[in-house]
């Protein structure tokens, strides 16, 4: 696990400070791997360098030619930290027509005599997936002082276009009625496979300790993670519930240990935390959106604590938590609530829960929600499931009472109309930038900041708060005269911030072509 | 660590700027190429891929790179399309030109093999020149006209060291007809008019088959870092060319910073990079009065590499973006020179570090380096 000097710099207790050196200082380098996704995606085999380099004391080692280790040094998840220790076993012609498991054994010698890891992982490639190398043969023939992992990372065995589609409709199912929940995973990140590979490969069976929990974690990845990390031991402690360790940012002993957690909390894929259960008995807990807002951390606490069976014992301790935020929030609401608000947000997981805090935790008075969902198309998202959400979405919002009118995907000018009806227009995707075309529509960004909104705790809310409270009192919501460069560019109308030029139109559009083709059940136009 | 002969060949052919590459590869590769050439071209988007996907592993990858011609000639505003075929197609076996041969398209069609375990980046990049001079036509001889080979799209500073690099010569009465690799398809297809090839580092396989396909004779020159190195370049043209010029130099720039460049005078300093390297080893050694303490390529061993840095006495760093975990464990300013640089932009092509004007902004970016490191 690298340290960088943002790493040590940035931990001086301030959520707010926190989020925007993210934002800075991976944001530069993140925002523009996922604008490219736009044009293609990245190696199965990036996602596994990334998830074995957040673990203490391991060592990637790439099975297969040297061009693969070259650019995985810059896996999408971690470009703000290059993986710089990547050796590979470079395979060469010789290797593909005789096999390269001599050269593999060679190389996890030569690997822990020069850096003397606690764990090497190997990491076959599609040049060794196709030649057939027996890479669990050879690690299980090797006797090391330290351990080693065999994680299936061949690169052709990527997540197809449909995954995302299917658990993007299963979620706007799921909006209404939680217990719809999508329950499987995107296949071929990378990341899953590392996770799945350090339970079947590496964790021992322990004792169960009581109230002893594992979290799963993106580690820098996730803007603001320090001190949301934090908070959530915070508020478990006060619950009479420790944190055992994040996975898989920790050390290979911890990992080891990790069984001797009650309860495992999930972030992403379910698969590793089902074998965890299945091998060493430990239950798990999923944060999915509906645990977003200040009810929703309320019930993730309730339902982590009756899976820790602290039932009723832990009820003081999030209500105190909770009852605090709630009174520290108050003036703000009193302030928030003079004013009219349109708040432009994108489609995605999260957008009914995330209006919700807006309007319920928050309480600004919106008037208008303008959701884009041309994002998802940039995602693959086929037309009929985005209907499917915008229709959801609607039916949530009137379930739960919410009254501001819902305009999906307006224009610059239906823009330039909704911001003379209201006070003030906040943005929580990248757009507002282009709002200031010409010097056209004032939007407040929160898009830094809305990462407050997403914590497993109740005081990111808090903060975000106070935050916009000092953003609307400086005056910058009205009608902006500023013409920043980037608001000078023309745009492509759908795929924001892709700039209208053939090149890239173009390039997105193979991409999304011939991707769509690997679906099953496609023809060879990505129709069904 | 070498990249490989898949990614050689994608910076040759992504180096014709008008034309669109096309990599028979799964998704990985394509980004991986991709993803170091946009770091300073964000919107400079000419490629795609086949996304061989299990599927294709199994049955084959044909359909799917017929498919993917067909499309990218319905989308793409280019002359033509170059299709790169990688490790997996040819450990499988996919019949890559007989697909190619199968369709009618409005673009022009090339292809080439360049598996990643089959050759350097190097190799990649020199087979694939050579490939792409099919395309050349004989053309009239221009007088006193030179192409510059060995250069890639993603090259750092490429643009403003092209740029500097003309100025001179047009001040010696030379003129550039194709830059290579970074022309359109048209002026690659004239380079043959030049009256001499100058292979800057590599394309020297290119200059040779050119030399015996078109007579157009070739010098090989190191990179023109510094004073010197810059001199030896110019002269050497001129000379060749018989254009009589002498090169002359301005270093009223240096003086400004004398006292600082007494300050760094025998400072021990390492270096690693492509062909880039040798020359910038130069510059520093000759013309700062730097101690080279270690000097490797790309293709040497990278722990060793690594090693006699740690061992030596090196306070400056100079290399590509993969260097700064060395730079960093050591406390010590890393100078971004050569290819991969993905943690820093040039977007100004006033600022170039080739030429005479590149050593006076090499000098001044070690300077304020090291000033604003402490």
């Amino acid at each position: 696990m690298e340290m960088s000097k943002h790493d040590m710099a940035n931990d001086d207790g301030s959520p707010l400070r926190e989020i925007f050196r993210d934002r800075v200082f991976n944001g530069i380098h993140q925002g523009t791997t996922w604008q490219f996704h736009r044009y293609g995606i990245n190696c199965k085999l990036s996602g596994s360098v990334y998830a074995v380099s957040e673990i203490e004391g391991a060592i990637p080692l790439i099975h297969g030619p040297s061009g693969c280790a070259f650019h995985q040094r810059l896996t999408p998840r971690k470009m703000y930290a290059p993986i710089y220790n990547l050796p590979c076993t470079d395979l060469n012609e010789n290797d593909v027509i005789y096999g390269g498991e001599d050269k593999l054994r060679d190389n996890i010698n030569e690997v822990y005599r020069r850096f003397h890891p606690s764990l090497i992982a190997v990491l076959p490639t599609c040049v060794s997936g196709l030649v057939g190398d027996d890479v669990s043969g050879v690690i299980t023939e090797l006797d090391l002082p330290c351990d080693l992992l065999h994680v299936p990372s061949e690169g052709f065995a990527h997540r197809s276009r449909e995954s995302l589609d299917m658990i993007m409709r299963d979620y706007a199912e799921s909006w209404k009625d939680p217990s719809r929940s999508p329950a499987y995973d995107l296949r071929g990140c990378g990341h899953e496979e590392v996770m799945f590979s350090i339970v079947d490969q590496l964790m021992e069976e322990q004792e169960i300790v009581e109230n002893l929990v594992n979290i799963e974690s993106f580690g820098r990845f996730t803007y603001g993670f320090r001190s949301e990390l934090r908070e959530i031991k915070h508020i478990f402690g006060a619950m009479g519930v420790s944190v055992n360790l994040t996975l898989p940012t920790c050390t290979v002993e911890e990992i080891k240990r990790a069984p001797a957690a009650e309860l495992n909390i999930v972030t992403r894929n379910l698969r590793w935390a089902e074998r965890m259960k299945a091998r060493f008995g430990n239950d798990y807990i999923r944060k999915w959106f509906f645990y977003f807002g200040l009810d929703g951390v309320e019930k993730f606490y309730h339902d982590a604590a009756s899976k820790l069976g602290l039932d009723g014992e832990a009820d003081d301790a999030i209500r105190r938590e909770k009852t605090q935020s709630l009174q520290e929030l108050e003036k703000y609401r009193n302030i928030f609530a003079r004013d009219d608000f349109a708040v432009s947000t994108q489609g995605f997981f999260f957008t009914p829960y995330l209006a919700r805090i807006y309007a319920t935790d928050l309480k600004l008075p919106i008037k208008y929600l303008c959701v884009d969902m041309q994002l998802l198309k940039a995602l693959n998202i086929s037309e009929e499931t985005i209907e499917v959400m915008i229709t959801n979405m609607q039916e949530a919002f009137e379930e739960w009472d919410l009254k501001f009118e819902v305009i999906t995907n307006p224009t610059l000018d239906e823009m330039s109309e909704i911001a003379k009806k209201v006070d003030h227009v906040l943005s929580d995707r990248i757009t507002p930038p282009i709002y200031e075309k010409g010097g056209g529509v004032g939007v407040t960004d929160i898009s830094a900041t809305r990462y407050l909104l997403f914590r497993t705790g109740f005081s990111g809310i808090v903060v975000f708060g106070k935050y916009l409270n000092r953003e609307l009192n400086t005056g910058k919501t009205g009608q902006n005269h500023r013409e920043p460069i980037i608001s000078r560019f023309n745009y492509d109308k759908i795929y924001y911030p892709m700039l209208d030029d053939n090149r890239c139109s173009a390039s997105r559009e193979m991409w999304s072509g011939m991707w769509s083709m690997k679906s099953e059940g496609c023809d060879n136009n990505g129709r069904r | 660590m070498d990249g490989g002969k898949f990614f050689g060949a994608f910076r040759a052919s992504s180096g014709i700027t008008d034309a669109v590459v096309l990599n028979h590869v799964p998704v990985g590769c394509n980004w991986g190429a991709a993803i170091f050439k946009t770091t300073s071209n964000q919107f400079d988007m000419r490629h795609a891929c086949t996304v061989m996907h299990e599927r294709e592993i199994v049955f084959g990858g044909e359909d799917a790179l017929r498919e993917a011609l067909i499309r990218a000639d319905e989308l793409y505003d280019t002359p033509i399309l170059l299709v790169i075929a990688g490790d997996a197609p040819s450990i499988i076996g996919d019949d890559v030109g007989a697909v190619v041969n199968s369709v009618t398209l409005d673009a022009e069609v090339m292809w080439m093999e360049a598996a990643g375990f089959k050759g350097s980046m190097r190799d990649g990049y020199e087979e694939a020149l050579t490939h792409l001079a099919g395309l050349m036509n004989e053309s009239d001889m221009i007088e006193n006209s030179v192409n510059l080979i060995g250069f890639s799209p993603d090259d750092f500073k490429v643009d403003a060291d092209v740029k500097e690099i003309k100025r001179l010569l047009r001040d010696a009465g030379v003129e550039v007809n194709s830059v290579i690799s970074k022309c359109s398809l048209e002026q690659f297809k004239k380079a043959p008019a030049a009256e001499l090839n100058v292979v800057l580092g590599q394309g020297s396989k290119l200059a040779e088959h050119m030399k015996i396909e078109f007579g157009v004779p070739y010098l090989e020159m190191e990179y023109p870092y510094g004073l010197e190195g810059t001199t030896q370049l110019t002269s050497a043209i001129s000379e060749e060319l018989g254009t009589g010029h002498e090169p002359e130099f301005d270093i009223e720039p240096f003086k400004k910073v004398y006292l600082y460049l007494h300050e760094l005078y025998g400072t021990p300093v390492s270096i690693i990079g492509d062909f880039h390297a040798e020359a910038m080893a130069n510059f520093l050694n000759w013309e700062l009065g730097f101690n080279v303490e270690v000097s490797a390529r790309n293709v040497d061993d990278y722990f060793e590499f690594e090693e006699g840095v740690r061992n030596s006495n090196t306070t400056i760093l100079f290399g590509s973006s993969f260097e700064q975990n060395i730079a960093r464990t050591l406390d010590i300013p890393l100078i971004r020179f050569c290819y991969p640089v993905f943690d820093n932009v040039c977007v100004y092509d006033d600022a170039p570090y080739a030429g005479f004007r590149g050593a006076v902004c090499l000098t001044e970016a070690i300077i304020n380096t090291v000033m604003s490191y402490g």
